[in-house]
């Protein structure tokens, strides 16, 4: 029983990751209109920007903030220089570009920082026991940074002025850009955003795990994975299913072993979307 | 003037959509422009409302030369459009669908958002009072909190409109707004402009529905073939020979 309660936390932990990942993904095709490739690097980048920030002020807090910034700044620059002009473009345009930034970013990080795999160089924490379940206040520390994060995007788009048009341009842009709401302002916006949410899962990510050019490439495939399961452009959906990918990949591995558990999160995807094609928050397509 | 066309032409291939048409519509004017299907209406109306660019001609707004800009640059200088088809932000509320349409906040960008919180706030409060007093005036209070998806035809035709008063607009441009519409409602939103035009603001309809357009107009201009054939007051440009030969199609 403490063996799988400890298997549900670590897979409620990972999943929150995975959630962030395809937060940003969703919040781009919802937006934006395209899937974006470059989500997983721009999250390596906040891992690396983590890293060095940490090693600079000796904060993982500070060095966290950096990562989320890094995020950021990645998405809004990639916007600015690329998708911008791209606007109006085939979609399959705008992914081969993102695949490009991808490329470059990761390629950027590893001549910048090297291949070999780095850790944050925290002090060792003896884990929390309750009833014998072993809980990390690292792990904890995390999930609430990732919980924090959350709400900070929730509440900014279904509080605000610039979350209610961001919401709009995803429900009908045309109709948006009559009614005087600047798609630039939109656009701006939603890199910002993207981008922090996908630099804070790489701080996540990279702080539990470690950092590697290709840690964010590797949570690309998941991240989609769970933007589908979600219903994609619904953000409610994409934690939702971040979350039961993370879950069902943790609790699988003692059965089908480490190997197999990221098949596991296709198989789960396959299965729900065999009963409901268009995710679990899925939108009906509007009639236009 | 608030709204001056001058020698608006725009091409299809080798087909003239719109030929050279120039018509101006005085401040708080109520104008429509009717025409048979394919008379071109629609495209006229996409040039005046920034969705397509013209090949010559030009559009100004009181005074201003608007021709090159964009819709959402249009619609801040106080001219908006509807649509024929109502459109809604569909997992928008009602309110939401309003709200988003009020200009000028700070909250409209992050910077605003986090650095001037209190303008924010308070910006935010002025926008739901308007918000509020539109829902009341349209009498969409039974469904301000239901996505605008699931309103009905009518309803969406009222949000339409509700939409557009959010901008502060001085000219709204109307598309076919009483297009398989209710005679209730149309009676209904006739009162409505009528209501706003009162207040000065200025309407230029394209439409259909002859009887409803003739009773709420004081101008109206007939398109045929991408050209204005006939101005004037409605009784009087409705008994031309012209028209009666275009839009009736010769019946007499």
């Amino acid at each position: 029983m403490v063996f799988w309660v400890e298997l549900l936390i670590a897979g409620v932990v990972s999943g929150l990751v995975i959630g962030l990942v395809a937060l940003a993904i969703t919040l781009v095709f919802g937006i934006a209109r395209f899937p974006n490739a470059a989500t997983g690097d721009t999250m390596t980048l906040g891992a690396y920007g983590a890293l060095a920030g940490h090693a600079a002020t000796g904060s993982l807090l500070l060095g966290g903030a950096l990562g989320a910034l890094g995020g950021a700044v990645t998405g809004l620059a990639a916007y600015a220089l690329v998708f911008r002009r791209l606007s109006g473009r085939s979609t399959v345009a705008l992914l081969v570009a993102s695949i490009g930034i991808g490329f470059i970013l990761r390629a950027g990080l590893a001549l910048a920082f090297g291949h070999t795999q780095q850790v944050f160089q925290a002090p060792l924490v003896r884990p929390w026991r309750f009833e014998g379940v072993r809980i990390h206040p690292n792990d904890l520390r995390l999930a609430a940074t990732a919980a924090f994060a959350l709400a900070v995007v929730f509440a900014t788009l279904y509080l605000t002025p610039i979350g209610r048009r961001m919401r709009a341009v995803a429900d009908d842009p045309a109709l948006a850009r009559v009614c005087g709401i600047s798609p630039v302002r939109v656009m701006v916006a939603l890199w910002l955003l993207a981008g922090a949410v996908a630099g804070i899962a790489g701080v996540i990510l990279g702080m539990r795990t470690v950092v590697a050019p290709e840690i964010g490439w590797d949570m690309l495939l998941p991240g989609f994975a769970a933007a589908i399961l979600g219903g994609i452009g619904s953000p409610v959906g994409a934690v939702v299913a971040g979350l039961i990918i993370g879950i069902a990949q943790e609790m699988a591995t003692p059965v089908v072993g480490f190997t197999y558990k990221i098949a596991l999160a296709f198989v789960v995807m396959l299965f729900v979307l065999l009963v409901r094609p268009r995710g679990l928050f899925g939108r009906v397509e509007g009639v236009r | 003037m608030t709204l001056t066309l001058s020698s608006l032409t725009r091409s299809f291939g080798g087909f003239r959509a719109v030929d050279s048409v120039s018509f101006s519509v005085d401040e708080g004017g109520l104008v429509g422009v009717i025409g048979p299907n394919g008379a071109g209406k629609s495209t006229l109306f996409s040039l005046i409302s920034g969705f397509l660019a013209p090949d010559s001609g030009t559009v100004s707004l009181f005074g201003e030369d608007i021709t090159r800009l964009a819709a959402h640059e249009r619609a801040r200088r106080g001219m908006v459009r509807t649509f024929q088809v109502p459109r809604e932000y569909a997992h928008l509320t009602v309110r939401e669908n309003l709200l988003a349409a009020v200009p000028g906040q700070s909250g409209e960008t992050l910077r605003g958002l986090f650095l001037r919180p209190a303008a924010v706030r308070a910006e935010e409060q002025t926008a739901r009072a308007r918000v509020a007093d539109a829902i009341g005036f349209l009498r969409l209070s039974p469904v301000a909190e239901t996505p605008a998806g699931r309103l009905s035809g009518g309803q969406k035709k009222l949000l339409e409109l509700g939409r557009a008063l959010m901008t502060n607009p001085k000219l709204i441009l109307l598309d076919e707004p009483f297009a398989g519409v209710n005679p209730v409602l149309v009676a209904a939103l006739s009162d409505h402009i009528r209501t706003l035009n009162g207040r000065g603001i200025g309407f230029l309809i394209i439409e259909h529905d002859l009887p409803a357009l003739t009773r709420l107009v004081s101008t109206l201009h007939v398109m045929d073939r991408g050209r204005i054939i006939a101005s004037g007051a409605p009784e009087a440009v409705l008994s031309a020979p012209e028209v009666r030969e275009a839009y009736l199609g010769g019946v007499s």
